[in-house]
């Protein structure tokens, strides 16, 4: 397998807050990586460094071993990144079709002045999140697994290679828990690679195929999921003791 | 409907409208007035003058956003106004403005006419694209702008298109008043009450529509112009006032909403009928 995405000495501070100490990790294309930490370890700052929507002090992201560190948001989703929000961020005032169909959009003013035709290629990713039956619904309607299960859609609708998912399983409940997994094994299965951020670590461990634990911004350890949860290091960072 | 497409659409409000309009209506007035240029000629050129002048001096404020752009076009517009009145008098005629400009047509009827059929085809044209996906990811950009970024889309491209259209637009409007008037001058393009009265139209016909805007520039021309007979002077203004805001609470959607419901109500009815 080749890397398909690299943080390499990735460092970012807030004033005095040290958020993303020098971490460099790596994923491989077809894996599914779990990201760990505590509350306020820099999970979701990594991201929004993966991502763009921070910019790092230093360090530089890899994408096919390309540089990316200097693109624009919407250039490194054209590369092939894709990301889930915490708190979901749904365009309130459109239906969960019109949400996803954004997601479908090329980035080209030419091709955007067409007419939609119809909705078969949301209605097929609806589908595949389970929101087949709320296709018309506005987000206020939705429940919060609804909501996480549009920001998935909206992932998979960009048809891109590696989705990166923050804090996928927050608030939902066991049923919701098992049909979210179960449609990530599915997508997983047919290729696509998952950075995984998730508190629930019972729900992320049949998921990932490797774990990478921070804490204060930095790498404490790294390994198959039995090996991490049985590091010490984890265990004084996840229990204090 | 040049306003709608920039800040009913993407959510970036201007105050700066009446200096893309000005520029235009100046551009086609010196040409005009100074060297005799045909109109033909000149008001193609006015519509570039606003494109490229709001280019210049908007484009930087697209990077910015919520109150922030609003200042900034507020302060282009302020701008604009000053360089016309104090940078060459002589061409721009200074506070006095340009008089006596050659007509496109002549009479109110042919006029009517002439501004119905620019403004319809450029609404066509409008509501063409506000109904494809680039009005979609405008309205995008308006509800979340990042979200839209993570969505793989350029949303500088895309507010850069709604600025030129909206720029295009203004340009148009622009050229074709200074014909119509006969005569240009700042305090009537660049003033405050001519950059309320392109909001409230909006507003008032219902903003994010194109259509609407079109309605409300309407209604409220010919009720300020009905209203002439029975008040004379500026309390006119007053009443035009209070009932564009009366509207405006009652509807927020203003007549695009009204024309909205009754076409609902419309459809649930003839489906209600079907099912019978």
């Amino acid at each position: 397998m080749s890397k398909l995405l690299e943080a390499k000495g990735l460092t970012k501070s807030f004033g005095r807050l040290l958020a993303v100490k020098n971490l460099s990790f790596h994923v491989e294309e077809g894996e599914s990586l779990g990201l760990i930490g505590p509350n306020g370890s820099g999970k979701t700052t990594f991201f929004n460094l993966i991502m763009g929507s921070l910019k790092q002090d230093s360090g530089e992201v890899f994408f096919r071993e390309k540089e990316i560190s200097k693109l624009p948001i919407h250039e490194r989703v054209k590369k092939g990144i894709a990301r889930t929000y915490q708190i979901p961020r749904p365009f309130a005032e459109m239906t969960v079709s019109e949400n996803i169909h954004i997601s479908t959009i090329q980035d080209k003013i030419l091709e955007s002045m067409r007419r939609r035709a119809d909705s078969e290629v949301e209605g097929k990713i609806a589908e595949s999140v389970g929101l087949k039956e709320r296709i018309s619904m506005y987000p206020h309607e939705l429940s919060m697994g609804d909501l996480r299960r549009l920001e998935l859609a909206k992932v998979l609708a960009t048809e891109r290679k590696i989705a990166l998912l923050d804090e996928i399983f927050a608030g939902l409940t066991v049923a919701e828990i098992a049909q979210i997994s179960e449609l990530i094994r599915r997508k997983r299965d047919e290729g696509l690679t998952f950075i995984i951020v998730s508190h629930d670590l019972r729900a992320l461990a049949p998921l990932v195929d490797r774990v990478v634990v921070i804490c204060f911004g930095e790498l404490i350890a790294e390994g198959p999921y039995q090996e991490i949860v049985n590091d010490e290091k984890v265990r004084q960072a996840y229990l204090g003791h | 409907m040049s306003w709608d497409i920039l800040s009913g659409y993407t959510g970036y409000v201007s105050f700066g409208h009446p200096a893309l309009i000005g520029v235009a209506g100046y551009t086609t007035a010196m040409l005009t007035y100074h060297l005799g240029m045909p109109l033909y000629a000149s008001i193609p050129l006015a519509v570039l003058a606003a494109l490229g002048v709001g280019m210049l001096f908007f484009f930087p404020a697209l990077r910015l956003r919520g109150n922030y752009f609003c200042l900034l076009t507020l302060a282009w517009l302020i701008v604009i106004h000053c360089l016309v009145i104090a940078i060459r008098p002589d061409l721009t005629g200074g506070t006095r403005g340009l008089p006596n400009l050659p007509y496109v047509v002549t009479g109110a009827v042919p006029n009517f006419y002439l501004s119905f059929g620019i403004v319809f085809l450029v609404a066509v044209g409008l509501r063409y694209l506000a109904k494809s996906d680039i009005g979609a990811v405008l309205n995008a950009i308006r509800l979340d702008e990042d979200a839209v970024s993570a969505s793989g889309l350029s949303t500088l491209r895309f507010k850069l298109l709604a600025f030129t259209l909206s720029a295009v637009t203004a340009g148009i409007g622009g050229a074709f008043y200074v014909h119509y008037m006969g005569a240009i001058a700042p305090e009537g393009v660049f003033s405050v009450t001519f950059l309320l009265t392109i909001i409230i139209a909006a507003l008032v016909g219902g903003q994010n529509s194109i259509i609407g805007p079109m309605i409300g520039a309407y209604f409220l021309t010919f009720l300020l112009e009905s209203l002439r007979v029975y008040i004379a002077g500026t309390p006119r203004f007053l009443l035009y006032s209070a009932v564009a805001l009366a509207l405006y609470v009652w509807k927020v959607r203003g007549f695009y909403g009204i024309i909205e419901d009754m076409a609902n109500w419309h459809r649930k009815r003839r489906k209600a009928e079907e099912h019978v």
